[in-house]
């Protein structure tokens, strides 16, 4: 059993497939036919060669594979061949088959060339739960389908994450923010069994679990505040982001949230927040150039948002589609032009007629509202209203054509009505269909495509929750995707995502409170190697914050953060001159002088064509596409963000004063006992205790010696030191802070 | 020899996980590699530049009134354009208005040995006709600024793809620890200036650590690279290692993988802390050296930046793209272009010379042209001018492996379309990535299941006729 064990994980090391009972076609063989032969015999009619397509069984079997015989099956012989004219894929492909992935193209032809259907066309269903060896372990669902897999792989699940990294990580997963100290003593030296879920009920009920999901939200329907092309002047959108957070606070079922977005307008006697809702479809990019082309634009327009749409709710790629039917999926160009057509009603080209320089510019239709929260205020206390685009039908919908190639110009294309693909359940509707026939059939389970919508969130809300999705391309579930590594799992809970009414904080819930969430992040070498991306959940994940996580928490433990909820977008510092390349007009940034200086991220400012640095240095995007997944990356910039951007310098200032004023008459070592507690929720160990005594010792110094200096620093930003705190010491203390908020501790969710 | 050592532990952690069938992207790695590799299959063809500066007349300068000679063009002048050739082409701010001939508006001349056409609007540039290369047949596919920007830089027009100097420097590494790879400098001074998108030199789908920096002029020349008040440099440096310490520390315990590359990028930031202010300050150069450039420190001008762009080159920079935003014609095209050659004409023959003096031009490739041309019909917003034109246009390449004192393809006998030897902007993308020893078809990387390229699915051409 040991030998065997060892020589697995050797293999799997070395990239050697292990040999299972029987190939699974969609995990094993589809990804190497997709990205080696589909390009010129799959799908796409117009590029297929030689009359061959290799997507589907019968296709193949015509001439190029024979069930059961490798040798005689065309597809091998012309892989194995060394003549160029021969040899498949053609050497002007640049792509080249790995000898691993030949000897499982023979072993899958041998045993009957077995095709199945895409994974991601089957409707989930539920699977009976998987028997585990280790019955104590799964604590519910989810963790029986993890565990019954790593058995199966000889693995172990990882310990129990410390009381600490559980809270910490639940904290920022669900509301972005670290968890105050208290909280954590008591949770670390208390006794109840239920103090976890109590935790989890709680945080899920707070407004912050809006914002945070809200940060998602918005970059997958990328929301911002300009229009994103050449003037990026500012539009109107921010009460739809907060018709967003209110969404995820007041847990409104998926589907209806689906709804009032694609269609809120043309819900019957639609509320003023369904009419906040059908901004959504106002979100693209929009250009307010001077010489712009209306019809260049409407197909500009338009293809944008069947990208969106399909990227956000589809998990598909159907802007490939835009020019010729796509490649490795069975979507054609007739399908992503009839798709455009639902969204041929809105009515989104009177800028093209009226193009505006102005600042923020004009991009009718508008309403002046109030959000929903704002409405229930008291009128004394409401705020102005805040004018957001809206969606409003056009009682003559644009005439849409297939515009062979992409090309606007061409007026030779067949005209095409609204329509699902083909190949997908249709919508049943008298006449022309709308908008909300489309949104009620993304999550019609028995009529549409709910099934395959629910497994698109649902592998999202892993990747939230566990650092990657199931599936691990979240906005591709077509061929070149990634078949999921756990597709009952991904299948259970979409259907209990559905079942459950489309309850996405249930979802949540049930995600937290898995044995599979609880476990630790820390890997072994060995399992390291084995599985480096953790598909195989065998632990948590380790990760750096998103970028508006990194500026909350900052602020947070620098006791600066404004909590206050929804409200215009704000503006932080900024470098000064960072919008000098805007133009028509030109732009002038000035940052909020005053408590709006510090509000979560989440509220801040996005100019599509100059992210604020900091963002971008974090690897928020830009907002101009869907952005499933942030990348995550580590860079010189995003280190002198965090070394010397004034809000850090400022939100360390802050840490320092407060460290001060909760700890008159301490020693030093308290104080910094105090301060690391604050920042990492833990003890430092005596190594770290006096590495940051050295250096405490050493500013102190530095500061006694040039107090000018000392004075500088304590004095940048807007709020100011209280005058009875002595300014050496609050220089140096500042410092001290500095460190703690730069350290990966400080930085990771782990 | 510490870093000899470290670098090629890196190196082969990144052949473990590439042959240990992962099927990682480059892209998955980007967060667990160090900041100056890159994609280590290149050079795959033998380079001849080995960094670029690209100088970007941002608006579209006029083809007609720089290279470009047509004496047809001032027959013509001021008749209604023949149909024929506008018929079902794109049109920008000229939509639904009559179309005239709009004839020269400066003379030509020939110049060198090689009797390059230049226009007298260019006169330091005829002192270089035999240096570059001009390309007379350029095509683009996008009418409006920004969307062609977008198109010359990244290959397509939808947002989100990763500018030229990203994937340069991801295909070939970085050759400084110092700074980053890609330096973005843009200029003040010309017409009412284009706006330009960060966009442009975005890394898109490619780690971050391979997008653009931009410096600048005024305030800190890069974002944040200034300590905080009150800080010195040996504090800073403290700083910088009591958090490394730490985080070496703390990863006894918790083995995060991204150590390394943390540390590094810490590092990193620390040295562009210290050698960006050594950039930028050229109290070392010459006086006779600023006046050839015409570059007074600190100002902003196209001419400083042509200054900093050697100086970026001489420390390693794989991609300058510096820009000049000017060149938005519609209207008072001569007075405009009187005002936007005078600020660039004589620096960017300082840059070529000076790189030439100092043995740098035959590694360096110069590129010069804006995203599109000008019509060669009239449009008149405060006197004559000319409206955006994509069909065919002008650019010129220099240095690195490129043949000067030739140009190459041709318009039409009005300027309209290019006509004779027609190169697309994949095409000029692939001799680029061809003269720094890449094959642009091997330049890919997996995003939403395609294999993307810089020049995209279009076959393009290296134009191996204007090498040397």
């Amino acid at each position: 059993m040991q030998i065997r064990d060892s020589l697995v994980s050797l293999l799997v090391v070395l990239g050697v497939p292990v040999a299972e009972a029987e190939i699974d076609f969609n995990r094993q063989i589809r990804p190497i036919l997709s990205q080696n032969c589909f390009f010129c015999h799959g799908f796409d009619r117009h590029e297929r060669k030689a009359g061959l397509r290799l997507d589907t069984a019968e296709g193949a079997y015509k001439e190029a594979i024979v069930p059961g015989k490798p040798s005689e099956s065309e597809v091998v012989v012309r892989i194995l061949s060394n003549d160029p004219d021969d040899i498949m894929p053609p050497p002007d492909s640049h792509k080249r088959l790995k000898p691993e992935e030949i000897a499982l193209l023979e072993q899958w032809i041998a045993e009957g060339a077995r095709y199945a259907e895409a994974w991601s066309y089957v409707p989930p269903r539920k699977h009976t739960l998987p028997k585990v060896k280790d019955g104590k372990w799964p604590l519910n669902y989810i963790d029986h389908f993890v565990l019954a897999r790593l058995e199966r792989e000889q693995l172990m699940p990882a310990e129990d994450a410390d009381n600490v990294t559980l809270l910490r990580r639940l904290f920022f997963d669900l509301t972005g923010l670290p968890p105050p100290v208290q909280v954590v003593e008591a949770f670390s030296s208390g006794n109840d069994p239920n103090a976890y879920e109590k935790i989890v009920d709680a945080l899920l009920a707070s407004d912050q679990y809006g914002e945070r999901m809200a940060m998602y939200w918005l970059d997958l329907v990328r929301f911002a505040d300009t229009v994103g092309y050449h003037g990026d002047q500012t539009h109107n959108a921010s009460p739809y982001r907060d018709y967003v957070m209110d969404a995820f606070n007041d847990n409104m079922p998926f589907d209806q949230f689906t709804r009032e977005q694609v269609a809120g307008d043309l819900l019957p006697n639609a509320t003023i927040d369904q009419k906040i809702a059908s901004c959504y479809n106002r979100l693209l990019q929009t250009s307010h150039e001077g010489g712009v082309q209306a019809k260049e634009y409407i197909a500009i327009y338009q293809a944008d948002r069947v990208r969106n749409l399909s990227a956000v709710w589809m998990g598909a790629t159907i802007g490939c589609a835009q020019c010729h039917d796509h490649k490795y999926d069975p979507y054609t160009i007739k399908d992503h032009y009839a798709l455009a057509a639902f969204f041929a009603d809105v009515d989104d080209t009177q800028h093209l007629k009226k193009g505006t320089n102005a600042n923020p510019t004009w991009r009718g239709p508008e309403l002046d509202v109030n959000t929903r929260r704002e409405r229930a205020l008291p009128e004394a206390e409401r705020p102005k209203p805040r004018r957001v685009m809206i969606t409003r039908a056009l009682e003559k919908p644009r005439t849409v054509r297939v515009l062979a190639r992409g090309n606007w110009q061409d007026d030779s294309g067949e005209i095409v009505t609204p329509a699902v693909p083909e190949f997908l359940p249709q919508i049943k509707s008298e006449g022309r269909a709308s908008r909300l026939d489309l949104a009620n059939w993304l999550c019609d389970v028995e009529n549409g495509i709910g099934g395959f919508t629910a497994r698109v969130m649902a592998n999202r809300f892993w990747y939230l929750l566990l650092g990657k999705g199931i599936s691990g391309v979240l906005d591709d579930f077509g061929g070149q995707g990634e078949p999921p590594e756990h597709p009952e799992l991904l299948d259970y809970l979409a259907v209990r995502f559905y079942e459950n009414n489309w309850n996405m904080k249930s979802l949540v819930k049930d995600i937290v409170m898995s044995h599979t969430y609880r476990q630790s992040s820390a890997a072994s070498r060995d399992l390291m190697q084995r599985d480096p991306y953790n598909r195989l959940l065998a632990r948590q994940s380790r990760y750096r914050l998103p970028a508006e996580m990194i500026r909350d928490n900052a602020l947070q433990i620098g006791g600066l953060l404004n909590l206050s909820y929804g409200g215009s977008s704000v503006r932080p510092y900024q470098p000064a001159g960072y919008y000098r390349h805007l133009n028509f007009p030109t732009r002038k940034y000035s940052h909020h002088t005053d408590s709006q200086q510090w509000r979560r991220g989440v509220y801040m400012h996005w100019q599509r064509m100059f992210l604020h640095p900091m963002l971008k240095a974090m690897d928020a995007p830009t907002r101009e596409e869907c952005t499933a997944e942030r990348s995550r990356s580590n860079t010189p910039s995003a280190a002198l963000v965090l070394l010397n951007d004034p809000t850090f310098v400022e939100a360390a200032r802050g840490f320092a004063e407060n460290c001060l004023r909760a700890n008159v008459n301490k020693t030093i070592d308290e104080r910094i006992i105090w301060m690391f507690k604050t920042a990492l929720s833990r003890q430092p160990d005596p190594e770290e205790l006096k590495v940051l005594l050295d250096y405490i010792e050493k500013e102190l110094k530095n500061y006694t010696l040039n107090q000018a200096a000392a004075e500088k620093l304590i004095t940048s930003g807007l709020s100011s030191p209280a005058e009875n705190i002595d300014m050496v010491e609050l220089a140096a203390w500042s410092s001290l802070a500095r460190v703690l908020m730069n350290v990966n501790e400080f930085n990771f969710r782990n | 020899m510490n870093r000899q050592h470290h670098f090629a532990n890196r190196m082969n952690r990144r052949a473990f996980l590439h042959h240990a069938g992962f099927g990682l992207g480059a892209a998955a790695l980007g967060s667990m590699l160090p900041a100056v590799q890159g994609a280590s299959s290149f050079p795959n063809v033998q380079p001849r530049a080995k960094r670029v500066i690209f100088l970007c007349m941002a608006g579209g300068p006029s083809h007609l009134e720089t290279f470009d000679y047509k004496p047809k063009l001032d027959q013509l002048h001021g008749q209604p354009m023949p149909g024929s050739f506008t018929e079902g082409q794109p049109i920008a701010q000229l939509q639904g208005q009559a179309l005239k001939v709009q004839g020269h508006l400066t003379r030509f001349g020939r110049y060198g040995q090689s009797g390059q056409l230049i226009s007298d609007y260019l006169p330091w540039h005829q002192k270089m006709a035999d240096d570059i290369c001009v390309i007379k047949s350029m095509v683009t596919e996008q009418i409006n600024h920004d969307p062609a920007h977008t198109f010359m830089n990244t290959g397509t027009a939808i947002s989100g793809r990763p500018s030229m100097g990203a994937w340069i420097n991801y295909g070939l590494g970085s050759e400084t620890e110092n700074l980053p790879g890609f330096v973005v400098l843009s200029s003040v001074g010309g017409r009412n200036p284009q706006p330009i998108a960060s966009r442009q030199w975005s890394s898109g789908f490619l780690p971050s650590r391979f997008q653009g920096v931009e410096f600048n002029s005024s305030g800190d020349p890069v974002h944040y690279v200034s300590n905080p008040a009150g800080v010195n440099s040996a504090q800073q440096h403290q700083l910088v290692e009591t958090i490394n310490r730490l985080n070496k520390h703390r990863n006894q315990t918790v083995r995060n993988p991204e150590l390394d590359t943390r540390i590094a990028a810490y590092e990193m930031a620390f040295r562009m802390q210290v050698s960006v202010p050594d950039l930028i300050d050229v109290s070392d150069e010459p006086q006779h050296v600023l006046d050839m450039y015409g570059a007074k420190p600190g100002d902003g001008s196209y001419a400083s930046n042509c200054l900093l762009a050697r100086r970026l080159a001489e420390r390693g920079v794989r991609f300058i793209h510096l820009y000049h935003r000017g060149w938005d014609h519609h209207g008072g095209l001569e007075k405009y272009m009187d005002i936007c050659c005078g600020l660039t004409d004589k620096a960017t023959w300082a840059l070529l010379t000076d790189l030439k003096m100092r043995g740098m031009l035959d590694d360096t490739l110069i590129v010069w042209g804006g995203e599109f041309g000008r019509t060669p019909m009239f449009q008149g917003k405060g006197g004559a001018g000319r409206d955006h034109h994509i069909k065919g246009f002008s650019m010129w390449m220099a240095g690195g492996g490129i043949k000067g004192g030739m140009s190459y393809g041709a318009t039409d006998e009005l300027g309209y379309h290019a006509v004779d030897h027609v190169m697309h902007v994949r095409d000029m993308h692939a001799t680029m990535l061809h003269l720094l020893g890449i094959d642009h078809m091997q330049l890919s990387t997996q995003f939403q299941g395609l294999d993307v390229r810089l020049t995209g699915v279009e076959k393009a051409r290296v134009v191996t006729e204007i090498m040397a």
